[in-house]
């Protein structure tokens, strides 16, 4: 394939990410696009196993708890500067996805799902019963906002913060672009559509898929970090299914096995939360109805619906 | 069209009567009314209390205003958001009342890592009273503009564990505790207490918030042989199912609800089994309080949940909030309504509420048991 | 003493462990005949459950015969869902599925919150209470009858299966659906008996077992991940490995937590599944092909 070649639509969809803050009026609308931008990276990596690889991961929430309390920790307990933190937040989670990837991955279906659940399950239950290591239930209050080493101004929250955040969404997004129209990436396919017959081509299935997975489990850590950095305070409630099902509809929603799909995913389940924030009861009823219409209807998610894409339908596909 | 002249100056006269009828319902609500943000969990883990505390909140706020309001007029009027139990939605929340909705202030959670998240946002931007949590960061790290009602655990505790140390008669106790905030602080400081009265602690274990059944728990801590079962469970349907199986298991102690508990729920739901446990509350019923009796009647008229001390805690928060922005004549000079709020005492729901320096709240409690079903008082705790 | 402990926690692991069976036969059944993993089980567990409590409370109809209300209401509930949302999509792939049921489960939870009320209710069964000290050991009667019941109701499942017609049918389609359909076995009515029936059994679960705690519409949640844990450890669509897979997780769980920790009693459950399935990945017992 061709190298960075950036097609007219991504590079109007960049120029109008970058250029949305300045629309955005107020505290208020500043953080909605924070919390879109963060969704859309916990989305992405997920839609690395769920859309790239084929398998669905229960335990995910687990990698962005691991980020966040990595980066948070050595933050307010070691006083390391933010960069040092959101290094540690990519290794750690990196690490973890290496090794519950390595035991895990020759299983697929249910039983990986349950396994990569079971995983999660023990990491959340570590987390809130160390009280020594962890400060358990009680979490971790005062994270420190991001400094910039060199000119030395902190990114509280707002505008500044979006403009982080989307930094590591586009160089995620790009990753991923290019992650999947690589050789990697065309073994990535051919194992979720055929893993016998890949290896017969001689791919070795386990090492694509540990690939894939541990680059997704960075890339949540490091959207955890980010999270821990934004919110300021983090529970062990970071790494239970609350955060899971949320992710799981995005990614179906949006258009699994894609890179805009994720984001547009992200943009969904955010618009929404707010538009419905009077009952949440009714927002959960909205979304599972959303989400069986979308799996139902649009199997390829909102994302095929541009016209667009339903052109290169079959050739994005192909190279996604 | 060509309309006749009568008809014409007919028509006249209706537009100007109803432009003067408009003009005059345009001034008489010509005071906007003070909207107070009330951030609560409405689904996920809290819900019934969080819906307990806004049926309170709003109760409190048709009492103020059925007596002509704050500030000359104004109406309280009350704005419900879902903090869905969780901390970045508690924050979305509040920036949503402060930025879009304009509220002028909040009154909110139950939970104390979403308070502990929140406060960040309001730091510098609007006056907070915060409900029931307890962890003690939040007033600890919190600002000039934020207030928390409830007792902190320490504050609660000395005279109940003074109360259980002389009049329990117990050699020794075992502490059961949920695994969050509220729960680790009741098991180290009722463990550290009791000990240091000479009421030995054989054990303490703690079950998780989404744990549904307790009887593996139950029995280990039965077979502990203590006198005592100290329990500490904040959900009521954890309580209730807590309180049931500790009989069933065929344990025949003592059993101490720990403080800010019981409620009519819990009892309903516990039935016979909670009897004769012994507590401490903030809000009871059968010692005389002129605004808690008024503000029953109110709740009843409206609701069909029993009163309980999660709504009366959201009760009083609005009525100190209320109260200081119409003593201080404001209701968004921040920096005046936090001078009143901390140099007055306030008649609530709760009895006479003041607040410390630092945002502090302290309210009166009693040593409460369950008799025949009902909560009963038996003593003052402070 | 610690023969006491012992006991009683190994009574409270078999009872727990008989509950996770009975809740999971229904699902390791739907996959077995259907290949459905139906993540909405779990709601039928929380309708068995609230229905019955319903019946004693607006129908004034005594605990038992409620049960018995509750699940045949929900077993025609699950046949509804089959026909409107299964049915249609049987050819789908099986991700889509496993997506549809995920909606239908949040569906029903959410809208069981928003029809019951969030708030905690208590299923006044007369048999809660009131223990049996059978030596060292208390067990309420409505834990002896989860245990008795859920040991009959899963032998008569067994032998309906394997000695009745459609019970043959049954396992006819769960070894080979074409097959099954080029021999004259009319599938579509195979899958509704085999809905009928798995939602029926988790209806009798919740029934069971909602009085020995308080519930809430969001219990569905609890008794899915249970029911998945316990089919997938002891292989999808075997009724013999989800036997296993329960009272092992039961009896795991109860002696673990006394044990070793009480505080990390789920992660020593999870713990367990995760060994197993590391050792043995299609489970304890792999189901017939």
């Amino acid at each position: 394939m061709t190298g960075l070649r950036i097609p007219g639509a991504a590079a109007l969809g960049i120029a109008l990410l970058l250029a949305l803050p300045l629309a955005a009026v107020g505290d208020y609308f500043q953080h909605l696009l924070v919390l879109w931008l963060l969704f859309a990276l916990m989305a992405l990596s997920l839609n690395i196993i769920v859309g790239y690889l084929g398998e669905l991961s229960f335990g995910h929430a687990a990698f962005f708890g691991l980020g966040a309390y990595a980066s948070a920790m050595l933050t307010v307990h070691a006083g390391l500067p933010f960069w040092f933190g959101l290094l540690a937040s990519a290794v750690v989670a990196g690490f973890f996805g290496l090794v519950i990837g390595y035991v895990s991955l020759r299983i697929k279906g249910p039983q990986f799902a349950i396994l990569t659940l079971g995983f999660g399950a023990i990491l959340h239950s570590v987390f809130i019963n160390w009280i020594d290591f962890t400060n358990g239930p009680l979490g971790i209050t005062k994270i420190p906002p991001p400094r910039i080493p060199l000119l030395g101004f902190e990114i509280r929250d707002g505008v500044p913060f979006y403009y982080l955040v989307l930094f590591f969404l586009l160089l995620s997004a790009y990753l991923c672009r290019a992650l999947m129209r690589s050789r990697t990436g065309r073994a990535f396919i051919a194992v979720r559509e055929n893993d016998v017959l890949a290896t017969s081509l001689g791919i070795d299935v386990f090492r694509t898929k540990l690939l894939g997975f541990v680059v997704a489990t960075m890339m949540v850590g490091v959207a955890g970090c980010l999270y821990a950095h934004y919110i300021k305070v983090i529970t062990p409630g970071l790494f239970t299914l609350h955060y899971m099902a949320p992710m799981i509809i995005m990614v179906i929603v949006g258009g699994k096995g894609t890179v805009t799909g994720p984001i547009v995913g992200a943009l969904v389940y955010v618009v929404l939360l707010e538009v419905l924030r009077a009952s949440g009861s009714m927002r959960m009823l909205v979304f599972s109805v959303l989400l069986t219409l979308s799996v139902i209807f649009l199997p390829g998610g909102l994302v095929s619906l541009l016209p667009k894409w339903r052109g290169q339908g079959g050739r994005e596909k192909a190279n996604d | 069209m060509i309309i006749s002249r009568t008809r014409r100056s007919l028509l006249a006269a209706a537009v100007l009567l109803g432009a003067a009828t408009g003009a005059t319902q345009v001034l008489a609500q010509a005071k906007p009314p003070v909207r107070i943000g009330a951030i609560l969990p409405l689904s996920g883990a809290g819900t019934f209390e969080g819906q307990l505390g806004l049926e309170g909140m709003q109760a409190a706020a048709n009492i103020i205003n059925a007596k002509g309001g704050i500030l000359g007029g104004r109406k309280i009027e009350i704005v419900s958001y879902d903090d869905k139990s969780s901390p970045d939605e508690g924050v979305s929340a509040a920036r949503r009342a402060i930025e879009q909705d304009k509220v002028d202030a909040l009154v909110a959670n139950m939970f104390s890592p979403i308070a502990l998240a929140m406060k960040e946002v309001t730091r510098g931007k609007i006056l907070h009273m915060v409900l029931a949590p307890q962890h003690p960061k939040v007033t600890e790290e919190g600002h000039k503009w934020l207030f928390r009602l409830n007792e902190t655990t320490v504050m609660r505790g000395g005279n109940f564990s003074k109360f259980i140390c002389t009049n329990m008669n117990l050699k020794s106790v075992a502490i059961l505790a949920i695994n969050d905030d509220y729960g680790r602080a009741e098991a180290g400081n009722y463990g550290k207490w009791l000990a240091e009265c000479g009421v030995a602690v054989k054990g303490t274990e703690f079950f998780q918030g989404t744990d549904t059944d307790f009887n593996i728990q139950l029995t280990k801590i039965r077979g502990m042989q203590a006198d005592g079962i100290y329990v500490a469970a904040s959900a009521t349907s954890q309580g209730a199912t807590i309180y049931r199986q500790i009989k069933q298991l065929g344990y025949r102690g003592t059993v101490i609800a720990s403080g800010g508990n019981m409620n009519p729920k819990l009892i309903e739901l516990s039935g016979a089994s909670i009897e004769g446990v012994y507590s401490v509350s903030p809000y009871v019923e059968d010692v005389p309080n002129p605004i808690a009796a008024a503000w029953r009647v109110e709740y009843a008229k409206n609701y069909k949940n029993a009163t309980s001390f999660v709504a009366s805690l959201a009760a009083a928060g609005l009525e100190v909030t209320a109260a200081a922005m119409d003593k201080a004549g404001t209701s968004t000079d921040y920096d005046k309504i936090a001078e009143a709020i901390r140099g007055n005492t306030w008649n609530t729901v709760l009895g006479d509420t003041k607040f410390d320096n630092i945002g502090q709240g302290f309210i009166a409690s009693y040593i409460v048991q369950v008799k025949d079903g009902k909560i009963v008082t038996t003593s003052k705790a402070n | 003493m610690f023969w006491d402990i012992f006991l009683q926690q190994v009574a409270n692991g078999l009872v727990n462990g008989m509950g996770y069976v009975l809740i999971a036969v229904g699902l390791t059944l739907v996959f077995g005949v259907l290949r459905i993993v139906n993540f909405a089980h779990g709601e039928f567990y929380m309708l068995g459950a609230f229905v019955t409590f319903f019946a004693i409370k607006l129908l004034g109809v005594p605990y038992l015969a409620a049960v018995l209300l509750a699940t045949i209401a929900v077993a025609g509930m699950g046949v509804l869902a089959n026909q409107v949302l299964f049915k249609p999509l049987r050819r789908e792939h099986e991700f889509t599925i496993l997506m549809v049921s995920l909606g239908l489960s949040l569906l029903l939870a959410n809208g069981g919150e928003i029809v019951f009320g969030a708030d905690p209710k208590y299923i006044p069964s007369p048999f809660a209470d009131e223990a049996v000290e059978l030596g060292p050991v208390f067990l309420t009667w409505q834990r002896i009858i989860v245990l008795v019941a859920a040991a009959i109701l899963i032998g008569l499942v067994y032998l309906f299966i394997r000695f009745t017609t459609m019970g043959k049918m049954m396992q006819a389609t769960a070894q080979n659906r074409d097959g099954a359909a080029l021999s004259g076995v009319n599938i579509d009515w195979v899958h509704t008996y085999t809905f009928a029936l798995a939602c029926g059994l988790a209806a009798v679960s919740g029934a069971l077992l909602g009085p020995t705690a308080v519930i809430f519409p969001t219990i569905g949640e609890w008794a899915v991940l249970k029911a998945f844990i316990v089919v997938v450890m002891g292989g999808l669509g075997s009724m013999g490995g989800a036997v296993a897979g329960g009272l092992l997780l039961g009896i795991a769980e109860a002696l673990g937590a006394n044990y070793i920790s009480i505080a990390f009693k789920d992660a020593i459950g999870y713990g367990i599944v995760v060994a197993v399935l590391l050792w043995r990945p299609a489970g304890l017992f792999v189901a017939r092909k």
